[in-house]
């Protein structure tokens, strides 16, 4: 369904020194810096799947969604989706995808929603009963009826984005590319926006590809995740895998009876562990301990802990998604 | 072409929706424009009050001219104007993205989006010029004038646009280019006036160079003489027809090096 192979996309930057007199040097005798934004990503996605797309700001994933979507050019490499390459017919390709951008609408400010429906359907070629099932079906996922007569600048952010969600599906798109829909949003409105496109997927079978910053996003809507970095793939499998293969990362945590007694503890030194093993966090009475079972067993870490110190209350956790991924961002882990 | 037209009906009628909501503005802008060029109107009418002619051109030749000039520049304000805004701040910012994001031509998305009335300022002065100085101006009429004038207007159009596109594609390179759109329309104030009265070096700029001066010298003067049809009318074809293969040619490339801007 969805193919990309090295792709690649570089952008020329003027670097400019400080200030009005480095503005005008760079005007006369500009220094070009080329940055990689994207630098050689390849992976692919079945039809019907959900795919994540995470990574910290600036790691490339826009970059990415706008390739895929037609918007820009790539230097190298390349994206085929369908079948088809986007760049090549653009207008025959983008008939086939729904895009929504989290951060702006691409509706038309003024208009009321109702009308910018129907210019969509005329842009798509829509036919008319096509149209009417599809409208009841978007009505009913994203509750549009409530303000499905104001102009779209009246709307608040959540009515916008499922405004802007049910746009992208009007035509019945293959794939769906979503861009942080759940950027701003309270948690009601997310898990609104959540379900509809798990139901979208369900019903349509819709191929999505969602980028986006709230983990929960990816762990209730998608099995699979590609995570970039610094314009590279640093993880592409599920969600299990990830917790798989990095859950054997513990946290134990306990409040002392007495703060100063933490001086009596000292994980490293007992279990020869290194720093990746072993990481100690403390605030004041409170202690948390992230370990890799791994390395050392959690019996052994309980009772030592417990020969050593008086404690309140304990208790071992597993690492979750967002753990993970941050110790991932942090280069605490390679994959 | 069909659904071309009927989309930009569509948008024609969402606009006028849309223009009911902000009467003021529209009112504001139309008068601001219709003002303005009854200034320039009464500016020339002082001129003529000292002196009888202008290298050898009438008053009423010169609003005649003068009037010619401001209907093609009033139908490219009227159905082309969202140009600007490309220059100005549509692909600076990034929102550029979203017109490649729909199945209809880029170029036609970005025109079709706005219909500017403002411009009926312009098109309402123009003709009622033409109305006034006819009149009083003996010229030649042939059974093909009616259709000459309506394809100089469209080609004298069709050079406003294309030279609006070429600029507002330099965005696509340098970010913005709203001042260069701006720069070279200031040099269509030039073609107003019948270019003998210039040196050579500004006639050759507006002939050869940034050929303003076929959207309503030289159409104006063969329809005031009936000389040179060849050069008069046929420059005109020309110039229009060569600036918009430029102008599609340096779109094109423009959009695929489009660089959108951060989110």
């Amino acid at each position: 369904m969805i193919y990309v192979k090295d792709l690649k996309k570089e952008f020329k930057k003027t670097i400019k020194e400080p200030g009005l007199k480095g503005s005008i040097k760079a005007l006369f005798k500009p220094d070009k810096e080329i940055i990689k934004a994207v630098d050689g990503i390849s992976f692919s996605v079945e039809k019907g799947e959900m795919l994540g797309f995470i990574g910290p700001n600036g790691a490339g994933k826009s970059t990415v969604i706008k390739m895929l979507t037609g918007i820009l050019t790539p230097t190298s490499g390349i994206c085929r989706i369908n079948g088809q390459i986007p760049q090549e017919n653009r207008k025959k390709y983008v008939k086939e995808i729904g895009v929504v951008f989290g951060q702006r609408t691409q509706l038309w400010w003024d208009l009321a929603l109702r009308e910018t429906y129907a210019v969509l359907k005329e842009i798509y070629e829509v036919p008319d009963d096509m149209y009417k099932k599809r409208m009841t079906f978007l009505n009913e996922v994203l509750e549009l009826d409530s303000f499905i007569t104001s102009p779209v600048r009246t709307l608040s952010l959540g009515q916008r984005m499922r405004a802007d969600i049910a746009a992208s599906l009007l035509h019945s798109p293959k794939v769906l590319f979503l861009d942080e829909p759940t950027i701003g949003l309270d948690v009601v409105v997310k898990d609104n926006i959540r379900n509809a496109i798990k139901k979208i997927n369900e019903e349509d079978g819709t191929t999505v590809i969602l980028t986006t910053h709230d983990l929960s996003d990816i762990e209730l809507l998608c099995e699979r995740i590609v995570m970039i970095d610094k314009g590279k793939k640093v993880f592409d499998g599920e969600i299990s895998e990830l917790k798989h293969n990095f859950g054997q990362m513990r946290t134990l945590r306990f409040e002392l009876q007495k703060a100063a007694d933490i001086d009596l503890l000292d994980y490293q030194k007992k279990f020869s562990a290194t720093q990746d093993d072993i990481e100690i966090e403390s605030d004041g009475a409170l202690i948390s301990v992230r370990f890799n079972s791994d390395a050392v067993s959690v019996e052994d870490m309980l009772s030592y802990t417990l020969s050593q110190v008086h404690v309140k209350d304990i208790n071992v956790t597993d690492a979750d998604i967002e753990d993970i991924i941050r110790r991932i961002y942090r280069r605490e882990v390679s994959v | 072409m069909k659904r071309v037209l009927k989309l930009h009906s569509i948008f024609i009628a969402q606009y006028l929706k849309r223009l009911m909501e902000y009467k003021v503005d529209f009112l504001i802008g139309a008068t601001g424009i219709l003002l303005s060029q009854f200034f320039q109107i009464v500016f020339i009418g002082i001129i003529f009050s000292q002196i009888p002619a202008l290298q050898g051109w009438s008053y009423y030749e010169i609003l005649f001219i003068y009037g010619f000039s401001l209907i093609p520049k009033g139908i490219d304000h009227l159905f082309f104007d969202n140009l600007w805004m490309v220059g100005y701040q549509i692909v600076r910012k990034g929102d550029f993205d979203k017109y490649l994001t729909r199945p209809i031509n880029s170029l036609f998305y970005v025109i079709v989006e706005k219909f500017c009335v403002d411009a009926l300022g312009e098109l309402v002065m123009g003709i009622a010029l033409l109305c006034v100085s006819i009149p009083h101006l003996s010229m030649p009429f042939y059974w093909y004038t009616i259709p000459l004038v309506l394809v100089a207007l469209v080609f004298s159009t069709m050079i406003y646009t294309a030279l609006k596109t070429v600029t507002a594609a330099i965005s696509f390179w340098t970010k913005a280019s709203g001042h260069i759109t701006h720069m070279l329309y200031m040099t269509n104030d030039f073609s107003k006036y019948p270019v003998t009265i210039y040196n050579n070096f500004v006639r050759t700029f507006i002939t050869y160079i940034i050929p303003f001066a076929f959207t309503a010298y030289y159409p104006a003067c063969f329809f005031l003489t009936g000389e040179n049809p060849l050069f008069n009318i046929g420059g005109t074809v020309i110039a229009g027809v060569v600036l918009l293969a430029i102008a599609l040619f340096v779109w094109n490339k423009g959009v695929s090096a489009y660089e959108s801007a951060g989110s």
